[in-house]
């Protein structure tokens, strides 16, 4: 059957407020009484807070409340609840919030903030996990097993290690045995900050009669917050509220409680006046989030003709000093080590760190970015060594439709072998390379991923057919940027079989909105569009019911379809709103719920006790990219990157195009320009001018390619699309950049100078041949 | 302190008490209520504050209030009259040229002022005007497309 909106680029709902600067995000938030709040943040990375003395700070004009942690002594946190709203007793980064103030302006908070006066006893500091994890090492968390946590992680208490996963399938031993080269690379990637243009904000007010909290925010999942504060405050969900707003973009920095915990702190006493806290951009650069920097120790068995028989992967993730949804990545992103190859046996030790350090948290892809760094170079690295050709090497181990994932689950729609072919076909691989003038030198090179969505995870939704035909469909996703609200629309306009234009979907607000998991993970379009699924189909049947009582005729003789009800022959027999008019005459409202989870599906089948490393879909992408180098200044220039994505149904190939391209831009900015410059744990480079970012002059020419392998269970066929587009970008790079002057990178970000240092030294010892 | 100014934001003349230090960025978010102008960082890095001088782009955050007195300030709430939406405003929804749109203001600010002075602009003479805005979502591609085809229709409509 033809679609109308499915499969098709449908301008974005949101976009008419956005061209217009009538959309309003969190920042622009405005309410009766408003305060606002500065934060007093910690200059030590490691110190027992000997005192506070507030007194002069509350003395200050314009201020109407200091809050310490004292006196908001809850703790909240990802998988372990080990963060406190403000620091107690001890700080563990630079930068960590030890009080806040609510003031009637901006300026007066900040200025009431400067008077605070503390008095820290400074304690060692740990910088590198590898340092944490040493036995004589101080103990950053020595009450972790007394935190509040989710049962399946692992802790080590009394260490540094927060959480620990161990992983094997087969016999390691006898695959080593097995292979004819063993490889053993180390690699290390960086931190990078997620630097949305809008920074970490969020406006919180606190009824004293109820005992409620609400919030409003720019994070990507309000209602995963809310039961973070409910749980933390220990009150229930119905005493938090989440408002969300247009979100100025996230990657996952906004997946946690940030200025929302400080936010909701001051507003417990500032007796029912609102607070809002909008971070700086050198808060948000230095004491929001980042992504995780990871050590991986990668040992890989390998036969002659390039078969695999072993891979053992130790990974050391640097935490920083709370847990957030570190956990999470260190259990599940990480297995993306192991590639989308078919390995016999593999073994997994990864360890989540504590350290001194700005937190680590979620970051676009959870973990899969760091794990296809290391395994998409070494890739490389073996295909050199057994003279086989990277692709082929790739096109040889690469999962394919019926193969087992490591926990014996089998996989569907596997697009993976298309992404790896299109994306080389377009980048010209096996032609002759392209020549350059002067010192430039150009290579190619590819890296290949593999992603699952958070599974099971849930999502509901209602629908409303108003009296007048219009539509509004209550579901619990932000639109943070992603185009959530246009795709969500498409898939109810098709599903009920109404305009596009009738149906709005407003932004989520836990009071009203049913339950999402998270727009993350690229879930959304999956999960909310199955829910969605579901209840159109409900409004439909009642519809056509209703119409077929009307008409006298069967319900199932009728069609829905843009608004107006037809039969088999197609000519309109009356339209919906004369439905609605004719069952609710004196005003009234058709209603359909949706709710869905992937919970008991067989696709999700493993082996014994192993369902939970199930995905309820696969994402696979291949990018292939064309680099220049300077061979006299080591510059890199990213001429051209072909990005394969297989998205499952494109429900929309101008967002899925706009995920890709985005991707690639942020892929190729951590890869050759973020770096955090840090001295004894403090950041130096807390502008945007020094901590870079890439801008249009850095715009490569992007090819997005999108294979739809259709998932039967998804909407339509969808899968998804945005967390998995940036982690190839890096090894493709790295890779081209092997192709064109002869050095791999194992450490990133790619500089210059690292780039010159690899070529001299290989100019000093020219690799041996064999 | 205070000084008393008169400035002119988008053909309207308002008298404001600023403060010597106050920023333009400020008078419009804060004392007119303008919200589409954006601050990303407050130190003239991303760009997200674009507004017009005279028809010229300027980070407003670094542009103090008395500075402004004399000059004709545009931000995106002018853009769209009673009319119709803006060329570069239509040609940016029709092309999906934004993602979360912190930054869509201020490429279009950018763009219009390139256009007004430029009306055929090279592809490299697009980005290099677009270059102060910062965009993390990296629309990049689709961004400048809009400006091309905007640029188009504002010809046509010359």
């Amino acid at each position: 059957m033809s679609q109308t909106y499915v499969g098709k680029p449908v301008p974005r709902l949101d976009g008419l407020e956005k061209v217009t600067g009538q959309a309003r995000y969190t920042v622009d938030l405005d309410l009766p009484g408003i305060l606002y709040g500065a934060v007093l943040r910690s200059p030590l990375p490691h110190a027992r807070i000997v005192d506070i003395n507030c007194d002069e700070a509350r003395r200050m004009p314009g201020v109407r409340a200091v809050v310490t942690g004292r006196d908001f002594p809850y703790t909240f946190g990802g998988p372990v609840k080990d963060q406190p709203f403000l620091a107690i007793d001890r700080v563990l980064y630079v930068g960590e919030p030890v009080a806040a103030v609510a003031a009637e302006t901006e300026f007066a908070a900040q200025e009431a903030a400067r008077k605070i006066r503390v008095t820290y006893q400074e304690l060692p500091a740990l910088f590198d996990p590898r340092d944490a994890l040493g036995e004589t090492a101080a103990v950053l968390h020595p009450d972790l097993h007394t935190y509040r946590r989710a049962s399946q992680y692992d802790i080590v208490p009394g260490s540094n290690i927060c959480t620990i996963r161990r992983y094997s399938t087969g016999n390691l031993e006898q695959g080593f045995a097995e292979a004819d080269e063993i490889f053993e690379d180390e690699y290390y990637i960086h931190a990078v900050a997620h630097s949305p243009l809008e920074t970490h904000a969020a406006a919180a007010q606190y009824s004293a009669a109820k005992n409620e909290y609400t919030v409003w925010t720019s994070s990507d999942r309000p209602y995963r917050l809310a039961t973070v504060l409910s749980e933390a405050l220990g009150i229930s969900l119905n005493q938090v509220r989440f408002h969300s707003m247009f979100s100025g973009g996230g990657f996952g920095g906004k997946a946690a409680l940030v200025a929302e915990a400080v936010a909701v702190a001051l507003a417990r006493f500032t007796q029912g006046r609102p607070v809002k806290v909008v971070y700086s951009r050198e808060e948000e650069l230095t004491a929001s989030q980042t992504r995780h920097a990871a050590f991986m120790k990668l040992k890989t068995g390998v036969k002659r003709d390039g078969t695999f028989t072993a891979r053992h992967a130790d990974v050391v993730w640097d935490n920083g000093a709370y847990c957030s949804l570190g956990p999470d990545v260190a259990y599940r992103g990480v297995l993306t080590i192991f590639g989308p190859y078919r390995i016999p046996s593999i073994g997994l030790l990864s360890r989540l760190v504590y350290t001194n350090k700005e937190i680590g948290g979620a970051y676009r892809g959870f973990g899969t970015t760091q794990a296809t760094w290391a395994c998409e170079a070494q890739m490389d690295v073996i295909a050199e060594k057994l003279k086989i050709d990277p692709l082929e090497l790739r096109l040889k181990n690469a999962y394919v439709d019926g193969d087992l994932y490591l926990n014996g689950q089998m996989m569907r729609t596997v697009g993976l072998k298309d992404t790896l072919t299109l994306a080389a076909r377009k980048i010209g691989w096996g032609s002759p390379k392209q020549q350059a003038a002067g010192s430039k030198r150009r290579g190619i090179g590819m890296a290949c991923t593999i992603k699952p969505t958070a599974t099971p995870t849930t999502s509901y939704c209602f629908i409303r057919i108003n009296q007048d035909a219009s539509v509004v469909l209550l579901c619990g996703s932000p639109e943070v940027g992603g185009g959530q609200k246009t795709v969500l629309a498409q898939i109810a306009a098709e599903s009920i079989g109404v305009p596009i234009g009738s149906v709005s979907v407003p932004h989520p607000d836990t009071q009203y909105t049913p339950f999402d998991d998270a727009v993350g993970s690229s879930r959304t379009t999956y999960h909310m569009g199955n829910a969605i699924r579901m209840a159109s189909r409900e409004v439909r049947e009642k519809i056509l019911v209703h119409a077929g009582k009307i008409l006298g005729r069967q319900p199932e003789a009728l069609r829905l379809s843009e608004g107006s009800i037809s039969d088999g022959s197609g000519a309109e027999l009356m339209t919906l709103e004369g439905v609605l008019q004719k069952v609710v005459p004196r005003g009234g409202c058709i209603i359909g719920e949706g709710q869905y989870s992937p919970e008991g599906s067989p696709l999700l089948a493993a082996a014994p006790g192993q369902t939970a490393m199930s995905s309820i879909f696969w994402l696979f992408a291949t990018h292939a990219a064309e680099v220049e180098v300077d061979s006299e200044t080591g510059v890199v220039r990213v001429l051209r990157v072909a990005a394969a994505h297989d998205v499952g149904r494109a429900i929309n190939p101008a967002l899925c195009e706009q995920q890709i391209e985005g991707a690639v831009i942020m892929g190729l900015s951590n890869t050759l320009f973020e770096e955090f410059k840090m001295e004894k744990g403090r950041i130096l480079n807390d502008t945007l001018a020094d901590y870079r970012l890439a801008s249009t002059m850095d715009l490569p020419q992007i090819d997005s390619i999108m294979v739809e392998s259709m998932h039967e269970e998804g909407p339509f066929g969808a899968k998804g699309v945005g967390e998995p587009a940036a982690a190839p970008t890096a090894p493709a790079i790295a890779n081209a950049i092997f192709d064109a002057v002869g050095v791999r990178i194992h450490n990133l970000p790619i500089t210059p100078e690292k780039i010159l240092q690899a070529m001299r030294q290989s100019a000093k010892n020219p690799p041996v041949q064999d | 302190m205070s000084i008393g100014i008169e400035i002119c934001v988008n053909g309207l003349h308002h008298q404001l008490d600023v403060k010597p230090q106050t920023t333009l960025l400020e008078v419009l978010r804060e004392q007119l209520r303008l919200t589409g102008t954006k601050e990303g960082c407050g130190t003239g890095d991303c760009g997200t504050c674009t507004v017009l001088l005279d028809g010229v782009t300027v980070n407003s955050c670094l542009v103090l209030a008395v500075d402004a007195v004399g000059h004709e300030v545009t931000t995106i709430e002018a853009l769209a009259t009673d009319a119709g939406l803006h060329p570069l405003q239509q040609s940016f929804i029709e092309h999906n040229a934004m993602q979360c749109g912190f930054c869509t203001p201020a490429m279009i600010l950018s763009a219009k002022a390139l256009l007004d002075r430029k009306p055929a602009p090279e592809t490299a003479e697009i980005k290099q005007a677009l270059s102060g805005v910062l965009c993390r979502c990296g629309s990049y591609k689709k961004i400048i497309e809009a400006v091309v085809a905007g640029g188009e229709q504002m010809r046509r409509e010359r």
